[in-house]
C-alpha cells in the first residue's frame, strides 16, 4: 500500500514532532482484510479507516479548520489505490 | 453449497493445507477440531481469501461457482462470512457505520436499494437483541477497547446483520467464558436455518455442547483424518488428540 510514496516534510516548527505515515507503519492490511471480508471493497477501506483516524484528530480542530480538513481528505483519497 | 477438492495451501515455504476435502450442503454445522497447528485456522483463511495464504493445489466451489477466483470482498458479498478469531479494532469508525457500509455494499451487489439509516437503525435494533448488545456498544469504534467476549459478540451480531448463506466461525469460543460462550452460541443456534450452513472451528469440545453440529471432522497435519458425528467429538473430548495422532502416523499407543 502507497509503497511509491516518498516522504518528504518541511516542518517549520522548531519544536514539532511529525511522523510520515509510508516511513513508521504500513495501512493497516489487517483492517482492511477485515473491511474487505465484510464486503466493502479496498478503496472504500482505506477511505473509511483514514477518515477514523483523522476524525480523532479533526476533533481537536476549531470548527471552520475541521470542516475544511474533511473535505480535502475526501479529494485526497480519490484513486489514491492502486 | 460448499464443496472443497484436494485444497493445498502453504504459508511462506510452509505446506499447512495438505489436500483438504469437504462437501457443506445447506443448513449443515460441521465442526472441524484439531490439535494446535494442524491447520484449522489456515483453512478458515483462505476460504476468506487472505493474500499471504498461497493455494498451490485444489478448488472450492461455492454454489457452483470458483471461489479461489473471486476477490476478498465478492465472497462476502456473495454470502460467505468469518467470524475472526482475532477480530480487527478501527480507530475511529462506529460500529454502526462500518455495518451500514457493509450492509450497503452487500445490497448494492445483489442489486438492491441502500437501506436508509431509519430503516438500517429498526434492523439494527432486532440484531442486537440476539447477542444482548446495548445500544452503546454500536456507537463505539469497531472492537475498539472491547473485552475479548465483546469482540466475539460483535462477531455474531456482524453476522446477523449481513445475513450470509455459510459462516464460518474460527476458534470463536477461545477466550470465553461461560456466559458469553452462551451468549454467542445462543446468536449462532437463532440464525441456523434450512438454508445457512456453518462451519464451526474449535478446539474444545465445549462449544459443540451448545452449537450442536452435524458433522465433526479432525483436522491434523493439513488433511482431515476422521470424520464423524457429534459423538467424535465427545470421544476427543474424553481421549484426547493422540491416538487419532498415532492412528494417522502409524505408530502403537
Amino acid at each position: 500500500m502507497w509503497r511509491d510514496t516518498f516522504p518528504y516534510l518541511e516542518v517549520n516548527n522548531r519544536t514539532a514532532t511529525v511522523e510520515h505515515e509510508a516511513t513508521t507503519s504500513k495501512v493497516g492490511e489487517d483492517q482492511i482484510f477485515y473491511c474487505n471480508q465484510r464486503g466493502i471493497s479496498t478503496e472504500d477501506a482505506v477511505g473509511l479507516i483514514v477518515n477514523g483516524y483523522c476524525k480523532e484528530v479533526f476533533n481537536q480542530l476549531p470548527m471552520e479548520f475541521a470542516v475544511e480538513a474533511q473535505k480535502l481528505l475526501a479529494i485526497s483519497l480519490e484513486g489514491s489505490v492502486g | 453449497m460448499l464443496t472443497i477438492k484436494n485444497l493445498k495451501s502453504r504459508v511462506e515455504e510452509k505446506e499447512i493445507l495438505q489436500g483438504i476435502n469437504l462437501n457443506v450442503k445447506p443448513g449443515e454445522v460441521h465442526a472441524i477440531m484439531g490439535p494446535n497447528g494442524s491447520g484449522k485456522s489456515t483453512l478458515a483463511s483462505v476460504l476468506a481469501g487472505r493474500e499471504e495464504y498461497e493455494v498451490t493445489g485444489g478448488e472450492v466451489l461455492f454454489n457452483g461457482e470458483d471461489m479461489l477466483a473471486m476477490s476478498p470482498e465478492d465472497r462476502a458479498r456473495k454470502g460467505l462470512f468469518l467470524a475472526f478469531q482475532y477480530p480487527v479494532e478501527i480507530q475511529g469508525v462506529t460500529n454502526a457505520n462500518f455495518l451500514k457500509t457493509a450492509v450497503n455494499e452487500v445490497r448494492k451487489s445483489k442489486g438492491l436499494a441502500p437501506l436508509d439509516s431509519k430503516d438500517f437503525l429498526v434492523i439494527m435494533k432486532e440484531k442486537m437483541k440476539l447477542v444482548e448488545m446495548d445500544k452503546a456498544m454500536t456507537q463505539r469504534s469497531v472492537n475498539e477497547g472491547f473485552s475479548g467476549g465483546e469482540k466475539k459478540r460483535n462477531e455474531v451480531f456482524q453476522m446477523a446483520m449481513l445475513e450470509p448463506t455459510l459462516a464460518v466461525l474460527d476458534e470463536t469460543d477461545s477466550g470465553l467464558d461461560i456466559d458469553a460462550l452462551r451468549i454467542v452460541a445462543n446468536g449462532v443456534n437463532a440464525l441456523r436455518s434450512k438454508e445457512r450452513s456453518f462451519i464451526v472451528i474449535t478446539h474444545y469440545q465445549r462449544l459443540l455442547d451448545y452449537i450442536v453440529p452435524d458433522f465433526v471432522h479432525v483436522l491434523y497435519k493439513g488433511k482431515i483424518v476422521k470424520s464423524g458425528t457429534k459423538e467424535l467429538a465427545l470421544e476427543l473430548e474424553e481421549k484426547g488428540y493422540d491416538w487419532i495422532k498415532d492412528e494417522v502416523d502409524g505408530v502403537k499407543a
